[in-house]
């Protein structure tokens, strides 16, 4: 009963790269925690630190070298690329940087992409982008191509085009950094509102504090391992005395 | 994904790089349209051959001197057959009408003008035997063959280049000094198999043997034609033919002919088989440049592939499995080859039946090959050529292929 409530559980995974000159980078060391249904969680740390990596494996784009990872309390440690491209379309939501939105495609082909490939009729696929992109408020954009939409746009279809197959979870990889502040506050409260009415686990990755702070609840990795994890803190000086302290 | 998903895919992508596109459609049209043209001019080859071949009947049966072959090489210049072996077989009962014949180049003299040609030395027969029909005058009779007469019957084209008028009959012409009357002139009959034969001097055999040739062996000759009873049975006569001319060349049992025997059937066989390399030999060449067409796809394909790795990430990322990726680019290079086959295969028939038919004149057959062959190049071209690129596109890793910029 527990596990299930527990949306993503990372329990003590670590990850090495080999290097080119011979022997390997370990860039994770031991990350355990959990994710439950409705958290809105920031993963924050400075470049380097390891919260991409640690992003990829929770996205289910990469597996860990050591470690187990249950999403649904499924184990998906050890899933062959063709099962994990499943888990990633069925249950994961993903929110890019860049917006990674196809360019020669219009917005609405953008938003149905994932559900193409989950073998969603036509039709269906149709009626489901429609009411997505209304949800962001670009219903009148559809047959705009993504170089004709602001930057605040584009990832308006980008969240449409997570949410489109109706996952519990979004990931969003800096999903402000492109954007400037007032765009970049948009998003950001549109993500609380999703979270707050909608119920959807939001992880979302930032080096930036004030980012992070919309979020719920605050995992800091530095250097690969995890630094703090708790509801947001006061200051951004918490982070740091941490990482002193833990440096020393 | 459904199948309408697919073409949408593959008509978004390709006609998201036009020229590029374009360029490489146009390396499978000139493809294709090479291999088509080059199968219609084969086939209108065999087709005009075996046309001219059946215009003389399969009753038609030529008696060649020498073995069939000879170390490899046929022999056709020893002095086996005679006039005396043609009027042996002229008696056997199923042979309507026998000429032997001996022909030779001739350099042919009226007035100022001169003319080479081919020449040949016949029986009257020679007409029945070959169809030859006379437009004026007339054919010379066994008595000018017995009289070794000065006559000669000219080919239409022969009269006009030697600048005759409307009647050459009458006219004297000069072989070797030698004059000789014409007294008919054959009726027009198109270029054959055999050359032309339009332009040819006719004379009874005899006047060219001893006349012209001076020849040591007066009765010697290169071949006999004969045409058979339409009843007859071919390989029958031709066995009794073979029986004869053994008896007659007084061969021992074992020993090879010193002729050969063929009726129109087989010459037309052996001409088919000849054709036919001659139309495989012109498709392997236009092959050549559909083979580099589709070297063109492949290349495209790869440069789509390395130019497209971040949306392959994107797709990747969003629940694509490789089949999905694989299905997309070898849609692409598939639909790619297609409309290149086809556009080529309209081009290749509208040519080859708008030039040979409509400006040559040549009776182009219409085939159903170029379009199985088209199809079949489509397809294969577009899986071959597609595929590499499509599996290297699939196995691309969703998380450099979306850091790829």
């Amino acid at each position: 009963m527990k596990k299930t409530e527990n949306i993503i559980s990372l329990n003590k995974i670590c990850k090495s790269f080999p290097l080119e000159v011979g022997g390997v980078q370990q860039v994770l060391f031991d990350i355990t925690f959990n994710i439950t249904a409705g958290e809105f969680v920031a993963i924050m740390g400075p470049s380097g630190s390891g919260k991409s990596t640690c992003m990829n494996i929770i996205g289910a784009l990469d597996t860990p070298t050591s470690g187990v990872y249950e999403l649904y309390g499924r184990d998906i440690t050890n899933m062959t690329d063709d099962e994990l491209a499943v888990v990633r379309n069925e249950h994961i939501g993903f929110v890019f940087q860049n917006f990674n939105l196809l360019p020669k495609r219009n917005v609405l082909d953008n938003v149905m992409l994932p559900l193409m490939y989950r073998g969603m009729s036509p039709e269906d696929r149709i009626i489901r982008a429609r009411e997505m992109l209304r949800r962001v408020g670009l219903e009148k954009f559809e047959s705009y191509l993504p170089t004709q939409l602001s930057g605040g746009m584009k990832q308006r279809v980008a969240i449409a085009r997570a949410l489109a197959g109706n996952p519990k979870l979004i990931l969003a990889d800096e999903p402000t950094g492109a954007l400037d502040s007032v765009m970049g506050n948009e998003i950001l409260r549109f993500f609380k509102q999703l979270n707050k009415d909608m119920g959807i686990t939001i992880v979302m990755i930032t080096h930036e504090f004030d980012i992070a702070s919309y979020a719920h609840r605050l995992i800091h990795i530095y250097d690969g391992r995890i630094n703090y994890d708790g509801p947001i803190p006061k200051s951004e000086a918490v982070l740091d005395k941490k990482t002193k302290v833990g440096k020393k | 994904m459904t199948f309408n998903d697919i073409l949408k895919e593959s008509w978004l992508s390709i006609g998201g790089n036009k020229i590029r596109s374009f360029l490489t459609v146009l390396g499978i049209i000139i493809g294709v349209m090479a291999v088509v043209i080059m199968v219609a001019v084969g086939e209108t080859v065999q087709y005009e051959i075996t046309d001219q071949f059946s215009s003389l009947g399969t009753n038609t049966v030529v008696i060649r001197a020498g073995a069939a072959q000879i170390g490899g090489v046929r022999s056709g210049n020893r002095q086996t057959l005679t006039i005396d072996d043609a009027e042996v077989i002229a008696k056997l009962p199923d042979v309507a009408a026998v000429s032997p014949v001996q022909s030779s180049g001739a350099q042919i003299v009226y007035g100022n003008r001169n003319w080479s040609t081919s020449m040949m030395g016949v029986y009257p027969d020679y007409t029945t035997v070959q169809n030859i029909e006379i437009e004026r005058g007339a054919f010379f009779d066994q008595s000018a063959v017995r009289n070794a007469s000065t006559y000669a019957v000219i080919g239409p084209k022969t009269a006009t280049e030697l600048g005759m008028g409307k009647d050459p009959v009458g006219e004297v012409i000069r072989v070797q000094n030698v004059p000789f009357v014409i007294v008919g002139v054959s009726k027009e009959r198109g270029d054959s198999a055999m050359g032309s034969q339009d332009d040819m001097v006719i004379i009874p055999i005899t006047t060219l043997k001893k006349r012209l040739q001076g020849s040591r062996f007066p009765n010697s000759v290169n071949m006999i034609a004969l045409k058979l009873f339409q009843d007859a049975d071919n390989s029958v006569v031709i066995d009794q033919i073979s029986a004869l001319l053994r008896d007659r060349h007084r061969l021992k049992q074992g020993d090879d002919d010193d002729f050969q025997v063929m009726d129109m059937k087989q010459i037309m066989e052996t001409m088919t088989t000849v054709t036919g390399y001659l139309k495989l030999l012109l498709i392997a060449i236009a092959a050549v440049s559909l083979l580099v067409g589709a070297i063109g796809i492949m290349n495209m394909m790869l440069v789509s592939v390395a130019e497209r790795t971040r949306e392959i990430g994107i797709r990747k990322a969003i629940g694509a499995r490789e089949i999905h990726i694989i299905i997309q680019f070898l849609a692409e290079s598939i639909m790619i080859s297609f409309i290149g086959s086809m556009i080529g295969l309209v081009l290749g028939v509208g040519l080859s039946q708008g030039i040979g038919r409509f400006i040559l004149g040549y009776n182009v057959p219409f085939s159903l090959w170029p379009v199985v062959l088209s199809i079949t190049v489509a397809v294969v071209v577009g899986l071959s050529s597609g595929v590499m690129p499509a599996i290297k596109a699939a196995k691309l890793n969703p998380i450099d292929s979306l850091r790829y910029e």
